[in-house]
């Protein structure tokens, strides 16, 4: 059982690894870590190169001081001495270099027999080669330093006598033998630290990668209430996953208001039109009098617009929601468009009835908004058209604007029954229509149009105690960026603010 | 292909140069049948000339081969799209006026139609009283063209330039506002107009208060213009709008 589990875990692990040479991470670090280890080869490549040049030039200079000297010996014809020399330091052997004079054919001889033949000038040809000190130098059978490296300058006399020196660089490859294992050495653990980077990095990523794939995998099989996980890390990943979040708050808030849209729509409009069918039904089911026919017709068609007007205000809902709005946007001047509608309402409370109905505009300021003028002005007046329609007689209404280019406030304020304050996020929502209000014309879609239009102009929408009656306000802000919608919660705060004002509320 | 013309009424086509708002040859391109055969009754009674074609290929061929005095062209046609068929006709130089009608309600929707040659724009489900509005006021400014500084409506004159209006040679004071929607109604003299066409061409609004600001603006005006004078010059057409004649002018009400 135990090693069942193992065995799964470690089938597991290696399809994990297998993924893990796919992720691009460790793409990249493979590519990383190719190209450091060949710089690091090359580098140290060319250290020891140089390095090895060094020192045989070293050698190399040494050996053809003692040329020239045992040359000038030769030439000026001092041959006892000469030979003397040679065999006296071949003798001391102590700084490992060894001499040899010889005719070309006769290789490591003792030149005696030619020494009267010696011309007194010369013409030599010299070269430097590393060879084994075995091939050079006469050695007792079986020496273990037969093998050891030794550099030799041989010099080519005119008349076929070769001057033969050797030094010994044992040590001096010795070290650079160590030198070009440090380089092998340097670049296979740089070559090993990249990968094991590429590798661990790659984990990391995949980890989270994993997270965010295993959420997506749960959103798609329809709990669309997962989110994505947010390390405090505040890393680009957590920067996605957030985005990725605000995304699925919106997707959330879409499908709920399309389901919201489809039951809207079966219940309120489905009552009306059944109500509409059995009006006309039933006046089809007996002869009437033409005047009779009229009324009803003019019923019908009163119904139908009725039921158009509910409908185009679920579509302009449903598309506000949707964000579906984009060339209308024009900076206007809200201040002038309040002016505008504050004069047209004036003007109806002028004609009511003396002191039925007074209308208070203060336009305080003029700022500059970018906004569709259309929408703004609409909601103005759907709370308008709510504030005339629930107050009571004698009504008070007033419409304030205040603020400036950076932030203002649009208020509709009434001296109506007012929204008690549990009912008061109620309120905003589609169809629904308070209990004190049941009897009076609407369609429950006014307040949802303006919470629309605030939330597609990032506004914030308050309902306040007027003490008595309702204050709405519309709390704008300039934009920094085009964005138009913002997180969950921010913007339609209307549960959280009356908490905010306990002594209005 | 779909071709009828509905209703050939020679006396109309005899007086339909001569009488003014009134019967008009109007091209319809409309591909739901249903809708088409309402619309082109409705406006039959409404005295008008009307001929249909359901799809945008004919239409295109039919207001190119007929001299039509306006066209209610339906955005989205089988064959070619209405936009398509309004882009070619302009393109082609001709000039009638083109109402669009669409199911589609967008602020958006109906900048991008006019954009594309179209005159006005109006959102289906429409009221018949509305659409003969419109059409009417179109087809008036294809004909009029430019109007002259001082409009005249009666003893009732309003001046562009100096912004002065007079009735019977007295001076009545209107606020900016009154002053262009009578402008706008002299315009549209012997017409109807509707609540939504002065909310649009007044007051730039494409959308509807619930309360009655309009009516009370019309009232304003009617008390400057119409309460210390014996003849009333703006008239209430129920169910439709508001109508600024001269008593004892010829044309019916719509």
């Amino acid at each position: 059982m135990g090693s069942g589990i193992q065995v799964r875990g470690k089938l597991l692990k290696w399809f994990d690894q297998r993924r893990l040479f796919r992720t691009s991470a460790f793409r990249l670090s493979l590519i990383y870590a190719t190209l450091f280890s060949t710089l690091t080869a090359a580098t140290l490549g060319f250290i020891y190169w140089s390095t090895r040049d060094q020192i045989e030039s070293q050698v190399d200079a040494r050996l053809r001081l003692e040329t020239e000297y045992l040359i000038n010996l030769y030439t000026s014809g001092a041959m006892p001495e000469l030979l003397e020399t040679i065999q006296r330091r071949n003798q001391i052997d102590t700084y490992g270099r060894f001499y040899n004079l010889g005719s070309e054919d006769v290789d490591l001889d003792i030149p005696e027999q030619s020494e009267e033949a010696l011309p007194i000038r010369l013409k030599s040809v010299r070269s430097h080669t590393t060879r084994n000190l075995g091939d050079v130098a006469d050695l007792p059978p079986g020496s273990l330093r037969a093998f050891d490296p030794v550099r030799v300058a041989e010099t080519r006399l005119s008349n076929g006598v070769k001057l033969t020196i050797g030094h010994e660089i044992s040590d001096e490859k010795a070290l650079l033998d160590h030198t070009f294992t440090l380089v092998l050495g340097a670049t296979g653990l740089t070559l090993l630290f990249s990968l094991i980077g590429g590798l661990w990095i790659g984990t990391g990523m995949l980890r989270r990668i994993d997270s965010v794939s295993r959420t997506a995998t749960e959103i798609m099989s329809g709990d669309l209430s997962q989110r994505l996980k947010v390390t405090s890390r505040d890393d680009e990943f957590d920067e996605i996953a957030t985005k990725l979040n605000q995304m699925l708050n919106r997707i959330e808030d879409l499908m709920k208001s399309m389901q919201q849209v489809t039951n809207n729509v079966a219940h309120d409009l489905r009552s009306p039109l059944t109500r509409l069918r059995t009006k006309l039904e039933v006046t089809l089911l007996e002869e009437r009098d033409p005047e009779n026919y009229r009324r009803v017709m003019d019923e019908a068609i009163g119904d139908a617009d009725s039921l158009i007007h509910t409908f185009n205000a679920m579509l302009s809902i449903a598309r506000l929601e949707a964000g579906i709005d984009s060339a209308q946007w024009h900076k206007t001047r809200i201040g002038d468009l309040a002016s505008e509608l504050a004069e047209l309402y004036e003007a109806v409370a002028d004609e009511e009835e003396q002191g039925n109905l007074s209308f208070l505009s203060s336009i305080q300021s003029n700022p500059e908004f970018n906004c569709n003028r259309h929408l703004i002005g609409q909601a103005i007046t759907n709370l308008l058209d709510n504030a005339i329609k629930y107050s009571p007689h004698p009504a008070s209404i007033s419409l304030s604007v205040e603020g400036d280019n950076q932030s203002f406030r649009i208020t509709v304020a009434d001296n109506g029954p007012g929204i008690p304050e549990h009912e008061r996020d109620r309120v905003f929502e589609r169809f629904v229509r308070l209990e004190n209000e049941r009897n009076s014309p609407g369609n429950g879609l006014g307040l949802s149009l303006v919470k629309a239009v605030a939330r597609l102009h990032s506004a914030r929408l308050t309902l306040e105690d007027n003490e008595p009656g309702l204050r709405v306000i519309m709390h704008f802000e300039k934009r920094k960026r085009p964005e138009k919608v913002r997180g969950k919660g921010k913007i339609i705060a209307v549960s959280k603010q009356p908490a905010a004002n306990p002594q209005l509320a | 292909m779909y071709y009828t013309v509905v209703t050939i009424n020679i006396v109309n086509v005899a007086f339909r140069y001569t009488t003014h708002g009134g019967c008009m040859r109007i091209l319809l391109v409309e591909d739901d049948l249903e809708a088409a055969t309402y619309l082109v009754k409705g406006l039959t009674e409404s005295g008008h000339i009307v001929e249909h074609a359901d799809d945008g290929e004919l239409g295109l061929q039919m207001a190119v081969s007929n001299a039509y005095d306006s066209m209610i062209i339906d955005r989205m046609l089988p064959k070619r799209d209405g936009l398509s068929v309004i882009e070619e006709l302009r393109r082609m130089g001709n000039m009638a006026p083109v109402l669009i009608l669409s199911a589609l309600d967008d602020v958006d929707e109906r900048v991008t139609g006019l954009k594309a040659g179209g005159d006005d724009y109006l959102t289906k489900p429409y009221q018949l009283s509305e659409l003969t509005a419109r059409l009417q006021a179109l087809t008036r400014r294809a004909q009029t063209g430019l109007q002259g500084t001082v409009l005249h409506v009666g003893d009732l004159t309003l001046d562009l330039i100096k912004h002065k209006v007079t009735r019977s040679g007295r001076n009545i004071n209107l606020q900016p506002r009154e002053f262009r929607l009578l402008e706008y109604l002299m315009q549209h003299t012997g017409q109807v107009v509707t609540r939504s066409m002065l909310l649009e061409n007044v007051w730039d609004y494409h959308f509807d208060p619930q309360t009655n600001v309009i009516d009370v603006q019309i009232s304003r005006l009617r008390s400057k213009i119409d309460k210390d004078f014996d003849s009333p010059l703006l008239h209430t057409v129920r169910g439709a709008g508001y109508k600024l004649q001269e008593v004892g002018s010829t044309a019916e009400l719509t």
